[in-house]
């Protein structure tokens, strides 16, 4: 299981250093404008094809590159209701804070549950290799978050329902 | 061009899945003797190149993924096989990964990592880049 997880984190680790090549590119069809490529796909010589890398049928990453824009989308492995709800909740709470992790994306792209956009202009700041090394290390956070937060609600329900049955003892 | 490429497509197509099913026999037969390096090098050989068919490009992708699966030693297969064919398998390998499958993703991953370490991020590169001959 853990073999699995390194693979695919080695996997993904390999394609984003090969699709990280970003230059700047202003707009082709409006003047003096300059945006992300990926998110309007409007030329198709722009855009490189995207790449879906499942890990099984639960988690995957889909990486669309495109020559100034680079937007990577995770689908977090969702064993109950319970880990639904706290992941759906968790990924909100990042997302809407999404102006602190520069990288991120407000809305996740339709059918995953969180997404980045890494722009040229975060090329030319940041090092690519930090980049991908938070990515990845985000991946692997993600995990241990969730279980960490669903361990807590069960420790506190557990309490809270020992305290509030001890009077009908 | 496009059109007479056009032309020929739909006039070889029938041809094209007549070779690939040709293939899957050798195929089987190779993996019966136990040979699932050589029966690769055969899948990967008559990829159709400028195909538009999307039966074309399942039929093929159901003989490569038959042969990957039957892979077992994956250094040997790296080590045996020709430096043209690392970037088919790449496209084919990616294909793998979209589908979700448990056993093919696992097997693909595998792989993936060791021909990563052989081939170079180039060609992870132009298995991303080629959007032409896409698998």
């Amino acid at each position: 299981m853990a073999n699995t997880l390194r693979l695919y984190l080695t996997c993904i680790r390999n394609t984003l250093e090969a699709a990280m090549c970003l230059q700047n590119f202003p707009c082709q069809e409006v003047e003096r404008h300059n945006k992300p490529e990926v998110e309007l796909k409007t030329s198709p010589e722009l855009l490189l094809n995207p790449v879906l890398i499942c890990r099984n049928e639960a988690e995957k990453c889909l990486i669309e590159t495109s020559i100034n824009s680079l937007r990577i989308s995770l689908k977090v492995k969702q064993a109950d209701e319970l880990e639904n709800i706290l992941t759906k909740k968790f990924l909100r709470f990042l997302s809407m804070r999404a102006e602190a992790f520069q990288v991120l994306r407000r809305k996740p792209v339709q059918g995953y549950d969180i997404s980045f956009l890494i722009t040229n202009y975060h090329y030319e700041d940041m090092q690519k290799h930090k980049l991908i090394d938070f990515i990845v290390q985000f991946m692997e956070d993600i995990e241990k978050e969730i279980s960490e937060l669903k361990m807590s609600v069960n420790t506190r329900g557990r309490l809270v329902a020992t305290e509030f049955l001890k009077q009908f003892i | 061009m496009a059109a007479t490429g056009g032309f020929v497509e739909t006039d070889n197509a029938e041809a094209i899945i007549t070779r690939i099913e040709h293939k899957s026999r050798k195929i089987e037969s190779l993996l019966k003797q136990s040979k699932p390096v050589e029966a690769l090098k055969t899948a990967l050989e008559g990829s159709p190149p400028m195909t538009r068919d999307e039966r074309c490009k399942s039929a093929n992708w159901i003989v490569v993924h038959r042969a990957i699966m039957a892979i077992k030693d994956v250094d040997g297969l790296l080590s045996s096989l020709d430096a043209e064919y690392y970037d088919i398998l790449m496209k084919y390998l990616y294909r793998g990964l979209s589908t979700g499958d448990r056993p093919t993703c696992d097997q693909c991953l595998r792989i993936h990592e060791k021909l990563t370490e052989r081939a170079g991020l180039g060609c992870i590169l132009r298995s991303l880049a080629d959007t032409v001959n896409a698998v």
